[in-house]
């Protein structure tokens, strides 16, 4: 498994919308183009659960649907994971934004090429963390594996980041994203298993 | 980019967390907005409005140039010169016809800086206008808190982390405090219980390992509730309360009529729900009891707050890491007051904020013909709207100073344009956390901008006041504000934040309650004295309760709770916030809903003998049944006007505003 990709804890993230600002400001989102979103799952409340919000970017899935439609080669999965693309080789012609399960690619009208999330390269290349995760007020969002913080910080161990529940896999994409369920009183039993596990 | 410029500085909005800021400026763009990770309060973060300033700095509605209402009604561009010469041409008229009275100075909260006292420098020898005092937001509550405990502070916010028990009253921190939510967080991931008290179920209560949804308005018999039953176990700690209380049997007396089953009469609350939230939170410790705005909103706020702040004192969690009653610190507030011209000998006339529009209306000898709001928006924010539009409207001149036309603005004679936080270096205090913070200068105004120091200097020489108070170099004014034998505090300040207060991270450990017994007080003779209500605090129904008279035209309680992406009717106007704020719509139970023909998605009319509102609904069993909410602040023409509805009473403590006092009935539209 790749170096990049997103850890959301749902039992940490309250749906304040911080990273999708954060992003935006960093990367300069041009008009109509959303390189991350949080997407309320649950927002009436029904069934007197709580609603759990899920801030999604791009996965940089291990195997991008959106590199394999490109026609024109303007993806690169990076050896660190990150899935970037070169606008300079982009044409528009949107393939990769329908063969993405995920929205992820965000086309720019006015340029007439895709824009993605390329994980803050230019900051990751310079030893910060992406601006969604350095701006998480309360530390929900993480970049895992390997550079991923909270209670998997000092471990390595892939079998049980693996574990992690994260979207299935559409496509065979093995998309980079992993979601720690949330906390409380319906904090799941995988999460406990697996802080067990990891115990020093 | 080698040319950027990195600047400290700290945003200056009406909002708990007052984040320590570090902007990364090129020319006059704002290129990166981060948390001051010296500030350990708010740790290196911002919360998303904090970012939205890149985008509200620059914004392309933001006012560049004064604007004069023209003789078809439209605000169009004006000169400095003209403008200002007209105001004060208008001024001086009222002033020689009507006394110095006839005119309504009124300053809000919409931004916070020291400087803002500088207005007194053109007030004062104007002869002392009419304002307003008390406020709209969270006055009882300050006044319940020092007449119990003598002042207030509280505990560093850190420390929330080391708590075992967290128990949040009428508070959503998720949305409105999110650092304190991030401390909260932690500590339950270090095994804290996290305990709720909201009639809503928001972010904040969907974290937690508790939530009661009491009725609006009966948190008072609540707190006696719990009360009786910690005493009931034996659970209050009588060594303690021997020490370091007063009152405590008149106190004991008062709580055994608040017998569970009576409480969960009045509130609605489970019996059971209550006792083994009273057990739970009285067995552990420490435990942290944090109050919000929202349960003093209305007529009997001050005793309600009263008998919530009593429990961390008799459960002995005052003093102690982890522990303690959390409302608001005022630690930072220890700037002295700027050199001004003398106060005209008559005292001013001054009324109640809350009641801004009835007031208007009605006073005479003289009558209001003229009013200046700054860093204020009083049709959207004040009470019972119609009469607030209408008593503006009637105004001979209405001067707004804002960066935005906001509703207030759209009925001006002049709109002049106000300053960003980024044009004004000024010292900013903060309710939440100790710390004062330096706001930094990045820039210069843009257009014809000017600061609002700068409009009172230009006033005062056109009065042929004496204009020294503004000094030339505006850090010598700022200096002057530095409390004594702190001199060098502004060069401190340039590097870090700092607590001026000396409490101490732990208040009260030493015991030394600034009360008139010197103890904590259950019975305050000092509340009687001075607000006419039972020294002991009591559960008072609500005039316009759910048990009021009035509840069988209007059953329903309305709330307008604030959101994550707004201060008030800031920040709402901003594409960055609206691409990811809610839309505002009226939350209702499903039962509710039900039973008024109502299906999700429909357009309701929400209305009672004050006013009505028309806007969509949103279904939720997250909500209690016989309450319905809606996020308050108007930020634009197409958010809908709750104020319409809500009633201008005053707290029966410190002239607060009454808004969660509101009952109203709901129909299909």
């Amino acid at each position: 498994m790749s170096g990049a990709g997103f850890l959301l804890d749902l039992g940490k993230c309250v749906g304040c919308g911080a990273c999708v600002l954060a992003c935006r400001l960093e990367n300069h989102w041009p008009e109509g183009v959303s390189w991350r979103r949080v997407l309320p799952l649950n927002l009436d409340r029904f069934a007197g659960g709580p609603t759990y919000h899920f801030s999604l970017a791009c996965h940089h899935c291990d195997h991008p649907a959106c590199l394999t439609a490109c026609p024109t080669g303007a993806y690169e999965k990076r050896t660190d994971g990150v899935v970037l693309l070169r606008a300079e080789l982009c044409l528009g012609c949107r393939y990769c934004e329908m063969a993405c399960p995920f929205g992820a690619p965000s086309y720019d009208a006015a340029a007439g090429v895709m824009t993605k999330c390329d994980l803050c390269a230019h900051r990751v290349d310079a030893g910060l963390r992406p601006a969604c995760v350095a701006a998480c007020p309360t530390e929900a969002l993480s970049v895992g594996p390997g550079r991923r913080t909270g209670p998997f910080s000092s471990h390595a161990n892939e079998e049980l980041y693996a574990r992690i529940p994260g979207f299935s896999a559409p496509a065979g994409c093995e998309p980079n994203v992993r979601f720690l369920p949330p906390r409380g009183r319906i904090r799941s039993r995988l999460v406990r298993d697996l802080e067990e596990e990891l115990k020093p | 980019m080698s040319s950027d410029k990195v600047f400290r500085t700290v945003c200056p909005r009406n909002c708990y967390c007052t984040c320590g800021m570090v902007v990364r400026v090129r020319g006059r763009e704002i290129v990166q907005i981060e948390g001051d990770p010296l500030n350990s309060a708010t740790e290196g973060k911002v919360c998303l409005k904090g970012i939205s300033y890149a985008q509200r700095v620059a914004a392309e509605d933001r006012l560049k140039v004064p604007m004069l209402r023209n003789a078809r009604g439209d605000l169009v561009p004006a000169s400095w010169e003209n403008a200002l010469d007209d105001i004060a041409e208008r001024l001086e008229r009222l002033h020689s016809e009507s006394g110095p009275q006839s005119v309504l100075y009124y300053e809000g909260s919409g931004s916070h800086g020291a400087l803002s006292a500088l207005a007194d420098a053109f007030w004062n020898p104007f002869g002392g206008p009419t304002r307003a005092h008390g406020d709209l937001c969270w006055p009882a509550g300050l006044e319940a808190t020092r007449l119990t405990y003598g002042a207030n502070a509280h505990n560093h916010p850190r420390l929330t982390r080391d708590s075992r028990f967290i128990l949040t009253w009428g508070h959503n921190p998720a949305e409105t405090n999110i650092h304190q939510m991030r401390f909260i967080l932690e500590a339950q991931e270090k095994g804290a219980t996290f305990a709720v008290i909201d009639p809503r179920s928001t972010d904040t209560t969907d974290a937690a390992d508790y939530h009661l949804q009491p009725r609006p308005g009966t948190d008072a018999a609540l707190a006696l509730g719990m009360a009786n039953v910690i005493v009931e176990a034996g659970l209050h700690d009588e060594a303690f309360l021997a020490r370091s209380a007063t009152g405590i049997e008149a106190f004991l007396l008062r709580i055994r009529a608040y017998t569970p089953e009576r409480v969960s009469q009045i509130t609605g609350v489970g019996a059971g729900e209550i006792r083994e939230l009273a057990l739970a939170y009285a067995r552990t410790r420490p435990a942290l009891l944090i109050a919000g705005f929202g349960l003093q909103r209305n007529h009997h706020a001050g005793q309600t707050m009263r008998a919530v702040a009593l429990l961390p004192a008799l459960t002995g969690n005052i003093g102690i890491p982890g522990g303690g009653w959390q409302y608001a610190n005022l630690a930072s507030h220890q700037l002295r007051a700027p050199s001004l011209p003398p106060a005209p000998p008559v005292p001013s006339r001054s009324f109640p904020t809350a009641r801004l529009g009835r007031e208007l209306l009605s006073l005479t000898n003289p009558k209001i013909r003229a009013a200046w709001f700054e860093k204020a928006n009083p049709v959207s924010q004040h009470p019972q709207t119609g009469p607030v539009v209408q008593a503006l409207a009637e105004l001979d001149l209405l001067v707004v100073v804002d960066q935005f036309i906001t509703d207030t603005a759209r009925l001006a004679h002049y709109v002049l344009p106000a300053k960003s936080m980024f044009e004004e270096e000024d010292l900013v205090t903060a309710y939440w956390h100790p710390y004062l913070q330096l706001r930094t200068r990045l820039f210069d105004p843009p257009g014809e901008v000017k600061t609002e120091t700068e409009i009172w200097r230009r006033m005062c020489e056109r009065f042929g006041f004496d204009t020294r108070y503004f000094a030339s170099d505006p850090r010598e004014i700022l200096r002057a504000l530095l409390p004594d034998g702190k001199a060098n505090l502004l060069e401190q300040l340039k590097n870090a934040p700092v607590d001026p207060s000396g409490n101490g991270d732990v208040v009260w450990s030493d015991a030394r309650f600034p009360t008139p017994s010197g103890k904590i007080e259950f019975a305050s003779e000092e509340a009687l004295r001075l607000w006419g209500v039972d020294p002991v605090p009591d559960y008072v129904p609500l005039e316009e309760g759910h048990a009021s008279g009035r509840a069988q035209r209007f059953p329903l309680q309305l709330l307008t709770c604030k959101t994550r992406g707004c201060i008030h009717s800031q920040f709402g106007n901003l594409r960055w916030i609206k691409d990811v704020e809610r839309p505002r719509r009226l939350d209702i139970h499903p039962e509710d809903a039900l039973a008024r023909g109502l299906a999700g998605g429909d357009r309701a009319r929400v209305w009672n003998d004050r006013g009505e509102v028309r806007l969509g609904i949103h279904l939720t069993p997250g909500i209690r049944r016989g309450v319905v909410h809606v996020i308050e602040g108007r930020c634009g023409p197409g958010d809908p006007e709750m104020n319409r509805l809500t009633d201008d009473g005053i707290t029966d403590m410190n002239y607060g505003a009454t808004f969660y006092e509101c009952l109203v009935e709901v129909e299909k539209a």
